[in-house]
């Protein structure tokens, strides 16, 4: 009955903020109301409000529109309101659209179905096993495997052919549902134990195939409903009655989970994950104050309970493997940490060489994680900071909203792992080289910045660097690089325009375009794939279309030289002049005087235009921009061939 | 006609489904009545009500609850005490 007056309280705050047209308090009361209650008509409630506010909450709040056409042989329409809700904790909203029950194939190829009209950023596609390879159940039945790795091989291939026919024709990113284990089987739990043909293990191949599949299909994930079912349970997952009665796949009880499975896969399509993560010590990375405590003192190693921070240090040294830096930031005295890190080195899964950088001593944390975001030129929404202090927790949060803060619970230090692994910052559908190499780099570049300061001029710092430019097509930099780095740069990004995979090939499917890649190395290390220029010829006129440089290599002349190596190649093709675009952002100030920095001239706006677009030109006849005398060029169709 | 009101709890319930004021929810509603009521917010009407009052109906008879009055009795009948 409290909970009820509670729940009243909330709506009511909600409509009031409606009435207020205050998009933010609808959204907390939502999130309110539907975290005390799990009554249906609560989050129909929910939902209905945030539909309502959908543009403000895109407008004030920053949220991502997401046009969404669900492919779909099951019934999904009550789980909507559900997806609604995950979507805006999530930053998103979404216009949604379902297809039909049994068009599914049409719509997918047909260019001129439905959902090519609708024309989606995002496609889900929810199929159930009878649609995918209705036939397994029977041919698993004996167990012995007759016609089953046929069947799973053909029902893969039919999904491949689906997928790659619509990529073709159609941008936008795919979800594709996995299947769930089925669990009420004619041979039972020891059959599917022990037969290697049973249905579980055919439906498990199938998955694992159809994963594969996603990952060779631009801009698509694999959605992998099976774990959720089995972390909800497999039992409640599936309501026998609902699904043969309406063909509802999931039980009205998950599908708040099942939501929230689906926009977390969707959202590592639009989104990059975060780049560092920021440790505590004390009570964090081991347990214990080292000041009071003393190096034997601090828990961690094998025994209870230094093995949870032990278990801790395996998650990070994990994380870092994938190209997620760590840094340490901690109120501590740093000659004592160094000793500590020696002296209890074989209790610790992770060493000082393991951080890209440590931030050890009294200051305020969030002054030390800006510092951090400076020294390594990320923005302050790549970090995630962990801290067992709910004081210093609070401190950051406050002072850096930006950056995502995690509390570690400092009675119950064996949760801190799962807490991370639920949470979607590091969510990631694909791993390059670029990200696994990413330690080395930023250590580089720390060495770097010592040198600068030991050193003369600018150009005889610049110099003695050794850096090394290669030209590589866009297409194979490989283009989920190029993809990477036109969704992520936003410093140094001159139109910041944010192509999909598609959208790239798309545009460089043209002869008369130039997409390059840059690649820099220097004498402390590989940064991989940097930068990416895409310029299409009209006439005798060159237009850049986008220009884009890692913000970790600015200021040593590689925009220079990608420039440079463009207009040669422009040239080349016939062009005389060349014409560069300025789109201001929030964050590309630092390239705001690009163009004019290399000669071009300012083109006079119409006056009515007032989305601060300018245009620069230069004459590539007379002053076309060169590469500078510090760097050394490699590659395609560079100058020195 | 009806006098009896529909319990508020039903009716906000309703209300909130199918998108209308809690104040055009009464005993003679039915899926003719409202606009938005149709097959799909039926099934979602359904499955709130099961969820709200902890019940369950028989699949064939869910096409049958096209009124609130029927609604209504067939809660009752299940032994939901309703406020």
């Amino acid at each position: 009955m409290q909970t009820d007056q509670v729940r009243q309280n909330i709506r009511t705050q909600i409509k009031q903020a409606l009435a207020r047209q205050d998009a933010a308090a609808v959204v907390k009361g939502a999130m309110e109301l539907t975290a005390i209650s799990t009554r249906p008509t609560d989050t129909m409630f929910s939902s209905t409000c945030l539909m309502e506010m959908s543009t403000l909450i895109e407008k004030d709040l920053g949220a991502k529109r997401l046009r969404t056409y669900i492919v779909r042989s099951v019934t999904v329409e009550p789980l909507l309101p559900y997806l609604t809700m995950e979507a805006v904790k999530a930053n998103y909203v979404l216009d949604v659209h379902v297809g039909g029950y049994g068009s599914y194939v049409d719509e997918i190829l047909n260019p001129t179905s439905a959902l090519s009209q609708y024309n989606p950023d995002l496609v889900v596609i929810l199929l159930d096993l009878d649609d995918i390879a209705g036939q397994l159940p029977e041919l698993c039945a004996d167990g012995l495997g007759k016609g089953v790795d046929e069947a799973i091989e053909q029902s893969a291939a039919r999904i491949g052919q689906l997928l790659h026919s619509f990529r073709q024709s159609n941008s936008a990113r795919i979800v594709l549902q996995g299947l769930v284990i089925p669990d009420t089987t004619s041979l039972g739990d020891i059959g599917d134990a022990n037969l290697s043909y049973s249905l579980p293990s055919a439906v498990r191949e199938l998955n694992k195939r159809l994963a594969s599949i996603c990952s060779g299909v631009r801009d698509c994930a694999f959605f992998d409903t099976d774990r959720l079912a089995a972390r909800f349970g497999r039992r409640s997952w599936r309501d026998t009655r609902l699904f043969l009665s309406s063909r509802l796949q999931v039980s009205p009880a998950a599908f708040g989970v099942y939501a929230e499975g689906i926009v977390r896969t969707f959202s590592a399509l639009f989104r990059a994950p975060r780049k560092v993560l920021c440790t505590d010590l004390d009570n964090t990375l081991w347990g214990g104050v080292l000041g009071e405590d003393g190096i034997d003192g601090i828990a961690t190693g094998s025994s209870f309970p230094g093995n949870c921070f032990y278990e801790y240090q395996r998650y990070l040294k994990q994380l870092s493997a994938r190209g997620i830096l760590l840094a340490i930031v901690s109120k501590n005295n740093d000659a004592d940490v160094r000793e500590a890190f020696e002296a209890r080195s074989a209790d610790l899964a992770v060493h000082l060489d393991d951080f890209v950088a440590t931030k050890i001593s009294w200051s305020e944390k969030s002054h030390a994680i800006r510092e951090l975001s400076q020294e390594l030129s990320l923005g302050l929404d790549s970090f995630v900071f962990v801290d067992d202090n709910p004081v210093e927790c609070a401190a950051v949060e406050l002072e850096l909203p930006d950056v995502v803060v995690v509390n570690a619970p400092l009675l119950e230090p064996w949760k801190l792992v799962e807490i991370l692994s639920t949470q979607s910052f590091f969510d990631a559908a694909s791993v390059t080289d670029d990200d696994v190499n990413r330690l080395n780099d930023y250590k580089a570049q720390t060495e770097r910045t010592k040198l600068e300061s030991n050193s003369g001029g600018r150009d005889e710092f610049l110099g003695s660097l050794g850096i090394i430019c290669t030209f590589v097509d866009a297409l194979q930099a490989p283009l989920a690089r190029s993809v990477q780095l036109m969704a992520k740069t936003n410093q140094f990004n001159l139109t910041t325009r944010r192509y999909s995979a598609h959208e790239i090939e798309e545009f460089a499917n043209d002869e008369r375009v130039q997409a390059i890649a840059v690649r820099v190395r220097d004498r402390f290390g590989d940064a991989g794939v940097v930068g990416l220029a895409l310029a299409k010829l009209e006439g005798d006129i060159c237009h850049i279309d986008s220009l884009l440089l890692s913000c970790r290599v600015i200021g040593r002349g590689i925009e220079t030289a990608l420039l440079a190596h463009l207009s040669s190649k422009a040239i080349e093709t016939g062009a005389r002049r060349l014409i560069g675009e300025f789109i201001p952002t929030k964050k590309n100030a630092p390239c705001a005087s690009f163009y004019l920095d290399h000669g071009f001239s300012p083109i006079a706006q119409p006056s009515y235009s007032t989305d601060g677009v300018q245009y620069y030109e230069i004459d590539l006849t007379t002053a076309a921009p060169v590469s500078p005398p510090w760097i050394t060029l490699e590659g395609i169709n560079t100058n020195e061939r | 006609m009806s006098v009896e009101p529909v319990p508020s709890s039903l009716r906000e319930l309703l209300a909130d489904i199918l998108e209308v004021s809690p104040d055009d929810i009464r005993l003679e509603t039915s899926t003719e009545s409202i606009e938005t009521w149709d097959s799909f917010r039926h099934l979602q009407l359904i499955l709130a009500i099961e969820g709200e009052y902890g019940v369950q109906f028989d699949p064939q008879r869910v096409a049958d609850l096209t009124t609130v009055e029927m609604i209504l009795s067939d809660l009752r009948a299940k032994g939901v005490e309703l406020s």
